[in-house]
């Protein structure tokens, strides 16, 4: 990491990134209400209703219904929670307090990932976004290498990261990046979360495991582990092949298209640029934020598949020994 | 600094639940108008420094722009990670619509 950059150095955002929305319209943008998230709430519960109902028809009906029956639920119950984790670790999916700390919790044990932990290493992501060295959310080395890719997309790189820090966490032998994100002052908050959360894996496990009950494993975890690939495919496009140690968000990360449904399971984080200028702004104003900054940001290059076959083509071409833009540039 | 009060702005400058930024003698200080009357507090968040000024006013809560931790308005009491340290507060009197803040102390 370059001292020259750090010198004066400003959290990015939409200041670094020389956007500007006038403060009263981002005022409106900021308004906190408890009615969009309660809607996207009843909208999971019933899209999880009936994909969990096709995936049990599924199971008489063999192998060729189980596999997408499977990606489809996993996907409904895995991207969800992580979107409702991320959102109501920001504080903004609902007005009411109560009610965002609540989802907060529930969808952490989903995501595996604890709240005060998501919280600070996410602050510190959002200080230093795709700063080699600073953001502390940045999974692989870059650019990405063709391991590093597999990790990432099947989720097993989450595996690798989150259950170490908690194992560590819960017996206070945390990380030397943990201890640089986290105020001392927090370090024990960090240290009961980890071991509620163990208790309930593991007490959860051992649960299915004494009475024999088989939902648990093809209701919870084979399609978390399914969906985990699902959300990997949304959250990879975020920042790979952006520029690293920019602070300019427009050049470090990438906003795309999506459907409704896209938009639904990711809640409009596919405006990942407009997040990260203004985090402030909740999930169901980000589609108002993209016209307010339409014309200072980057317009967008395809979706989640071309976004995704870009990143591939660059792992391959880099994999087989030759060049890409981003290779180019941390070569020189 | 002083304990005399200090002229901030015209009352009416800050809107309902919102937040104003007052610079002085190199200090920032962020005053605020809740549905409990004015208040005022250090302007600076005492996590990463954001100004406060740029935050969301909830009711009697003021919210970072940067990461969203939280601080009671009228205690300054630091009320959701990633704040841990309370922040200053000041006090603040109305009179003939202009908002005055005493500093120092």
């Amino acid at each position: 990491m370059s001292e020259d950059l750090l010198r004066g150095f400003k959290a990015t955002g939409a200041e670094s990134s020389g956007v500007v929305v006038e403060k009263k319209a981002l005022k409106q943008l900021t308004k906190r209400s408890d009615a969009p998230g309660l809607r996207y709430l009843a909208i999971w519960a019933a899209l999880l209703a009936g994909s969990g109902f096709l995936l049990h028809t599924s199971f008489s009906l063999g192998i060729w219904a189980i596999v997408p029956a499977m990606i489809l639920y996993g996907s409904i119950l895995t991207v969800p929670a992580y979107s409702l984790s991320h959102e109501c670790s920001h504080g903004t999916a609902f007005r009411t307090r109560w009610l965002n700390e609540s989802v907060l919790y529930i969808t952490s044990v989903l995501y595996l990932e604890g709240p005060y932990f998501r919280r600070y290493a996410h602050a510190r992501h959002h200080t230093y976004t795709w700063l080699r060295g600073l953001d502390a959310q940045m999974p692989f080395e870059t650019p990405v290498t063709l391991k590093g890719w597999i990790l990432e997309v099947s989720n097993i790189g989450q595996y690798l990261y989150d259950f170490p820090h908690m194992l560590r966490n819960a017996l206070g032998l945390y990380r030397q990046d943990v201890l640089e994100f986290t105020p001392a002052s927090e370090l024990p908050k960090l240290k009961w979360e980890a071991r509620i959360l163990l208790a309930i894996y593991i007490g959860g496990a051992g649960a299915a495991i004494w009475t024999g009950a088989l939902w648990p494993l093809f209701y919870l975890a084979i399609p978390r582990m399914v969906g985990g690939v699902t959300m990997q495919l949304y959250t990879i496009i975020q920042h790979a092949e952006m520029e690293e140690n920019n602070p300019n968000i427009l050049k470090s990360t990438r906003s795309f298209s999506t459907n409704w449904f896209g938009n639904f399971l990711y809640a409009n984080m596919a405006n990942h640029v407009e997040h990260h200028l203004y985090p402030t702004v909740p999930f169901y104003k980000l589609p108002d934020l993209h016209k307010a900054v339409a014309d200072q940001v980057p317009a967008r290059d395809g979706g989640l598949f071309r976004n995704n076959a870009r990143i591939l083509r660059a792992v391959l071409q880099r994999a087989f020994g030759r060049t890409t833009e981003l290779s180019e540039k941390k070569a020189a | 600094m002083s304990r005399e009060w200090t002229l901030v702005c015209a009352a009416d400058k800050i809107d309902e639940e919102d937040v104003y930024r007052f610079d002085h003698e190199g200090k920032t200080f962020a005053v605020y108008n809740t549905p409990k009357g004015f208040f005022a507090s250090d302007g600076l968040c005492t996590h990463e420094e954001a100004h406060l000024a740029d935050g969301l006013v909830i009711g009697t809560v003021i919210e970072c722009p940067l990461h969203q931790g939280r601080f009671d308005i009228v205690t300054g009491k630091a009320k959701s990670p990633p704040v841990c340290i309370d922040l200053k507060t000041y006090p603040v009197k109305v009179e003939d619509d202009q908002v005055f803040i005493q500093l120092g102390g």
